[in-house]
């Protein structure tokens, strides 16, 4: 199995953002590109995704696929990052299609893959790049007011701190697994 | 605009580039005015690489269903190929959609948060 690399950073942007310049800079897919906190971590539309330090956040640089097969797995991300938190602290997760994973009524993840694409004239339209980002709320103490009713952390729901670094592996082991699985 | 001279149309786009500084392009060959150098004005020229590709029509289709959210480019602008277009957002991705020809922008045949179908015609080029 193909090994990802992965880049740790301080404090970054956007995990997204880096992972596209990097990328665009030929770096390998399954490149991942991880940050303790991000200044202007977004989810879709822009919308602002708050990325204090204790948070999970990172970027993957994903292979060149069909652009269905990363449809799907970017709901399959969904999947992965719930079935993870199920798996290691017995909470029972909520898949807010097409891409949030909810605890108890709030939100607890959020997932935002971003494509470059060259429609092409009668053929298959070409994927120059894609990058997938996942925004995980660990290790956050606590939200700011207007947050506090619609957001939550793994931290809040068990009361203890989680392993941010064994997390990050399950779910990039797992995402590799499906996409082996859906794009052969 | 077309400028006709002696019988010879000529296709003429004029643009600001800054301050200074006037872009004009006849018949796809580009001249920058303005550039000061000393007391002379420097005149440059270049080709800009529209290829002919008269064979197949310059249309950006969707490449996926969803909804135009940002339109980078208007009508009369030239791009060229790989320039960002647009983002189309489908349902769990934002796709940046970039052109696969270089020309001018002849038709924007959508509009922001316009849900589109697949291979549905987004731009038309010339």
């Amino acid at each position: 199995m193909l090994k990802s690399k992965i880049r740790n950073f301080k404090t970054l942007f956007s995990t997204n953002q880096k992972a596209k310049e990097l990328a665009l800079g030929l770096s390998p897919s399954w490149t991942v590109i991880v940050a303790e906190k991000q200044t202007g971590g977004y989810g879709r539309k822009g919308a602002a995704w708050f990325s204090p330090g204790g948070g999970l956040y990172f970027s993957i640089i994903l292979p060149k696929s069909q652009i269905e097969d990363l449809q799907t797995l970017t709901i399959l991300a969904a999947f992965i990052t719930a079935k993870t938190i199920k798996e290691n602290f017995n909470l029972e997760p909520f898949i807010k299609l097409p891409n949030d994973v909810w605890i108890n009524g709030k939100k607890i993840a959020g997932i935002l893959t971003e494509n470059i694409v060259r429609p092409t004239s009668g053929g298959h339209p070409d994927v120059k790049l894609s990058i997938m980002g996942i925004g995980l709320n660990t290790n956050i103490d606590k939200f700011p007011k207007e947050l506090e009713n619609i957001a939550t952390s793994l931290k809040i729901e068990l009361g203890r701190e989680v392993d941010n670094k064994k997390i990050l592996s399950q779910i990039i082991e797992g995402l590799k697994e499906q996409l082996k699985t859906i794009s052969q | 605009m077309k400028i006709k001279i002696k019988d010879k149309v000529y296709d003429v786009e004029i643009s600001e580039l800054d301050k200074e500084r006037v872009k004009i392009i006849v018949n796809e060959k580009e001249f920058i005015f303005g550039e000061k150098i000393g007391k002379q004005e420097k005149i440059s020229t270049t080709y800009t690489t529209i290829p002919k590709r008269s064979f197949a029509k310059k249309e950006i289709k969707a490449p996926i269903g969803g909804k135009i959210t940002e339109i980078f480019v208007r009508e009369g602008e030239f791009v060229k190929r790989d320039q960002k277009i647009l983002i189309l957002s489908s349902m769990k991705m934002e796709n940046e959609i970039i052109s696969d020809f270089a020309g001018k922008v002849k038709e924007i045949l959508v509009k922001e948060n316009q849900n589109v179908k697949e291979e549905e015609t987004l731009i038309v080029l010339t």
